[in-house]
């Protein structure tokens, strides 16, 4: 397995997670039948409203740098799961799992989430 | 390929850890209503008292498909006006439209979600009482409603609101019946896009079963709109422990270069 290259399909179906990790834009972008999982790392965090943002630099199965951008929920929410803005920060190690937009651009609705200590990361707030 | 089938041992871990919620969801049986949620040990409501900060609690087995989106599995009966103006929504959330072909007047406009839309944002509220009336403070955009208790009546021709105009009053000890009019004809009923006239006329029963429970009841007339009234049943739990923060519906909200790219 290229080692820096994470990918899957689960075998799963359905949006299985839990609701509060909805963006507040819908589904119909997304491929929410599929979890992908990739591995990368930070080049920026963006704590902010309305949904947090983290930039990611992934390696593909070629060794090309791939730019990903990602998103989990709201700051506020995110904030009572014991986020803040210092929570991640360039260059950190992370593996997001999620959901990939249909139109195959490098961006993900983050459903799970390992980060640099190997540590998953809490999403929610309660 | 990006999308390539993986044989990662990450995919098959992610897999296994999901498994208890997948059961967990699909075990529950649908209904019309969001299921209560176990009922937990608490101490007694007090008396004419909500203060707090209060979190939707439905249990896991509601949270799919209609639950996030509208109030119950079986659409409300519509009038002829109403299905007609149903027709042209072109719902996000929930429907099969994204943020650059949707409609939704939230999400395009940032317009205030009105009443009772406001409660499908999946934020909390608070709860502040004062001697001639009740604030709801919303989360959710900073959203706040005043719910005055003072006796005054409903008004019979209020000025149209994106928030109505909303008068309280107390039923027992541990029920605020609050009933609100004066709402635009500008927002939706719920994220489907269900439409109202500015004759809605919305009736919520804050219910406070015991200390950290709540459980509100939606009564939703219009007669416009609505071929009979639509009803509904949520559930709330008390967060001692949370305060309210920011989401703000604002330009970067609207900004959609930052999703879906």
């Amino acid at each position: 397995m290229k080692a820096k290259f994470l990918m899957c399909f689960a075998l799963v179906v359905g949006s299985f997670f839990s609701f509060p990790l909805f963006a507040h834009h819908g589904t119909a972008a997304y491929d929410t039948k599929n979890v992908v999982t990739v591995r990368g790392t930070m080049t920026e965090f963006r704590f902010i409203n309305p949904h947090v943002q983290l930039f990611f630099d992934v390696k593909n199965e070629k060794g090309e740098v791939e730019k990903w951008q990602a998103e989990l929920t709201a700051p506020n929410k995110m904030t009572r799961a014991g986020w803040d803005k210092h929570r991640l920060k360039p260059g950190d190690s992370i593996t997001a799992s999620g959901y990939v937009a249909k139109n195959d651009a490098h961006t993900m609705w983050i459903t799970k989430l390992i980060g640099p200590d190997g540590e998953d990361l809490r999403l929610r707030e309660d | 390929m990006r999308r390539g089938l993986s044989y990662s041992m990450l995919g098959m871990v992610a897999v296994l850890s999901c498994s208890s919620i997948l059961y967990a969801q699909t075990a529950a049986p649908p209904t019309d209503q969001r299921k209560a949620p176990a009922k937990r040990e608490s101490a007694p409501a007090p008396i004419h008292d909500l203060t707090g900060v209060w979190m939707m609690h439905n249990s896991p087995g509601s949270q799919r498909g209609f639950t996030n989106y509208t109030f119950t599995k079986d659409p409300p009966e519509l009038t002829p006006w109403g299905e007609a103006k149903y027709r042209e929504a072109k719902p996000s959330n929930g429907g099969e439209f994204t943020l650059q072909t949707t409609n939704d007047p939230v999400l395009t406009r940032c317009d205030p979600p009105g009443v009772p839309r406001v409660y499908f944002h999946p934020y909390p509220f608070e709860f502040v009482h004062t001697p001639k009336y009740t604030l709801m403070l919303y989360e959710y955009d900073h959203m706040v409603r005043r719910i005055y208790t003072d006796g005054r009546p409903i008004p019979k021709d209020p000025d149209l609101l994106w928030m109505g105009t909303s008068v309280g009053h107390w039923e027992g000890d541990t029920t605020l019946v609050v009933d609100t009019v004066g709402l635009n004809d500008k927002t939706w009923v719920d994220r489907l896009g269900h439409p109202h006239s500015d004759q809605l006329h919305v009736i919520e029963r804050f219910r406070r079963v015991n200390k950290d429970h709540m459980e509100l009841d939606f009564i939703i007339e219009d007669s416009k709109a609505l071929a009979k009234a639509w009803t509904a049943t949520w559930y709330y739990e008390l967060k001692p422990t949370w305060e309210l923060g920011e989401i703000s519906c604002s330009g970067d909200y609207l900004d959609f270069s930052n999703f879906e790219k």
